[in-house]
């Protein structure tokens, strides 16, 4: 049974290599003949639509140049701000909860779990919500808290706890709340395998150190295994916050931005302004702005990302 | 001694607590799912059932034939795969130099800095220009702008997946070959591309995961079933005046089937991949 570890980077200098100068560079001419054409395309390919929507952004329909008005619309607009506090709040509730719980269940399981087969089997099961359609989720999740038909009503009111139904997807903080459920039950498991591979790095002689000194399970953790998880927590949240500002697909299906803006978040906002307002000069300046924002973003934190680069 | 005991049959039922609860919120949903899809139209019209009553596989039927999805199932296979084809194929191109060749240490880094920093490219930002695009090539509802598009966002992943795979084959043989009098050609094709199979398999069975489950430019680019793919449909059938829930159930079970059983094959590498190889299998 192979074992899932995290692989963190070596500070190493250049490898060395064998051959000499003259083989050097001819194999260096053919990496480049191969590599320029190729980069080149997906370079411009990658490039173009940046500039377009700089272009976009900055004119109007016709084609004449109106300055920065898009964008001042844009940030006058009280939608925008709806929407980034949409996605702010989705992001305070779901990242703090998938990073508890996945930590909490990586413990569970490090600690509690030692049978290489329950171990195989709990991985594969925690691989299988990553690999569900966000759409195919959305609908289960229709299916727990619409009104009629949502389970969810059904159970509560068959066990007593509520006896009216209750307007899951109907009441702002609700539908967030179901909307963020979606999430979480779709990427803890992320958060749980990461972190669980993290733990396999931690030495055992550290560990049983540790016992001996008479370490209680959160001292262990807390001075020696936090220490090993701490660069994953990083690309945890690194990766989860890409992914909480692409959010589209399971609540465009659950509650298509509503009730009113309240779960509006600012990848269906941008939607919205294009293709339901037809507004393209407003949401090309979303666009830049967003791109422009991410790779202010992106530049600080890539440093720090425990990624094996060579 | 007692007291002992006790503390580890409290630990012992917190685990099978924690265990269970999980499991619960897992498989329910799924349940539900599967047992809505099993309902017949009658059903859905009375009270609540846990367990479907006359269980059926109509709402499959239903789906697939008399709404017509199994062209979109079709649209849904055709982009996958070229999507694979071709983002392999650009994957390998780009891999092949800075893992193989001796190429400055810069230009490998900065080539794979450069394909990380496009895994942090938000769709939607790209949406409003590539729309546009789109629309002047005049490939606005054809499967080849959903190629192309999505051969470009799981580009990252085929480059850092295909790094970590080509980088673990002995160089040396692939001298060895060369010193025998075979040409750079001969020695991929014959020496790089079998040993790396299982690799490009995982990447292939990866990506196109990634490509069925995509559904912010299948939606945005598409229009006519004629070039949909199947999330737009499940989609439709959610977003409808009145909502057919067994219809709508069956259409969830059959997308996410699909990458169900995809998984079998690569799960090994799902992590690696999601994780930039960051966590690998030992």
């Amino acid at each position: 049974m192979s074992r899932l570890v995290a692989e963190l980077p070596v500070p190493t200098g250049t490898k060395p290599v064998g051959a000499g100068r003259r083989r050097r560079s001819r194999q260096e001419r053919l990496a480049y003949t191969i590599l320029v054409p190729a980069l080149g395309t997906v370079f411009i390919i990658v490039t173009i639509p940046f500039v377009i929507a700089v272009w976009q952004s900055i004119t109007s329909d016709d084609g004449t140049f109106i300055g920065l008005r898009n964008y001042s619309r844009a940030l006058g607009n009280p939608l925008f701000f709806d929407a980034l506090r949409a996605t702010g709040l989705y992001a305070l509730i779901v990242l703090p909860t998938e990073i508890l719980l996945g930590l909490a269940f990586a413990l569970l399981v490090h600690r509690a779990v030692k049978r290489a087969g329950l171990r195989a089997t709990l991985y594969v099961l925690a691989v299988l919500p990553l690999v569900v359609p966000p759409v195919a989720v959305g609908v289960v999740a229709r299916l727990i808290y619409a009104p009629g038909y949502g389970v969810l009503n059904y159970v509560l009111q068959s066990v007593g706890i509520t006896h009216s139904e209750i307007q899951w997807l109907g009441v702002s903080a609700l539908a967030m709340g179901a909307v963020a459920s979606v999430d979480i039950w779709q990427w803890t498991p992320f958060v749980y395998l990461v972190l669980f591979a993290g733990l396999q790095t931690v030495p055992k002689e550290s560990i049983e150190a540790a016992q001996v000194d008479g370490a209680t399970w959160w001292t262990q953790f807390r001075y020696i295994e936090l220490h090993y998880l701490r660069p994953l927590f990083l690309l945890i949240l690194f990766f989860r916050m890409a992914d909480v500002l692409r959010v589209f697909d399971h609540v465009y299906i659950l509650t298509g931005g509503g009730p009113g803006t309240a779960t509006q978040l600012l990848s269906l906002y941008i939607y919205r302004i294009e293709f339901r307002f037809f507004d393209g000069g407003q949401a090309a300046a979303l666009a830049v702005m967003v791109l422009v924002s991410i790779s202010i973003l992106y530049s600080l934190v890539t440093r720090a990302l425990p990624l094996e680069r060579a | 001694m007692r007291g002992r005991r006790v503390a580890i049959g409290v630990r012992l039922m917190l685990i099978v607590a924690g265990l269970g609860v999980a499991g619960f919120l897992y498989a329910f949903p799924l349940y539900w799912l599967i047992a809505t899809s099993l309902k017949g139209k009658a059903e859905l019209y009375q009270s609540i059932t846990l367990v479907p009553r006359h269980p059926t596989l109509q709402p499959y039927y239903s789906v697939i034939f008399e709404r017509g999805f199994w062209v979109l199932l079709k649209n849904s296979v055709i982009v996958c795969a070229a999507t694979v084809v071709v983002t392999l194929a650009v994957g390998l191109v780009i891999t092949y130099p800075i893992t193989r060749l001796s190429v400055p240490p810069g230009l490998r880094v900065g080539v794979l800095n450069w394909a990380l920093s496009l895994r942090f490219l938000p769709p939607v930002a790209v949406v409003v220009p590539y729309f546009a695009i789109v629309r002047t090539l005049q490939i606005y509802n054809q499967p080849i702008a959903l190629i192309g598009i999505y051969s470009l966002f799981n580009l990252p992943f085929a480059i850092w997946m295909l790094k970590g795979f080509l980088a673990e084959i002995p160089i040396e043989l692939e001298e060895a070959a060369l010193v025998d009098g075979a040409n750079r050609w001969t020695s991929f094709r014959r020496v790089l591309l079998p040993l790396a199979a299982p690799g490009l398999m995982a990447a292939a069975t990866i990506v196109f995961t990634f490509a069925w489950s995509e559904f912010l430019f299948a939606l945005i680019l598409t229009a006519t079933p004629n070039s949909q793919t199947f999330p737009v449909g499940v989609q439709g059938l959610v977003t409808q005046f009145e909502i057919i829930w067994n219809d709508m159930a069956a259409s969830g079970v059959i997308a996410m089937s699909v990458p169900l059983v995809l998984m079998v094959i690569a799960r090994k590498y799902m992590v690696a991949g999601l994780t930039f190889g960051v966590i690998r299998e030992k």
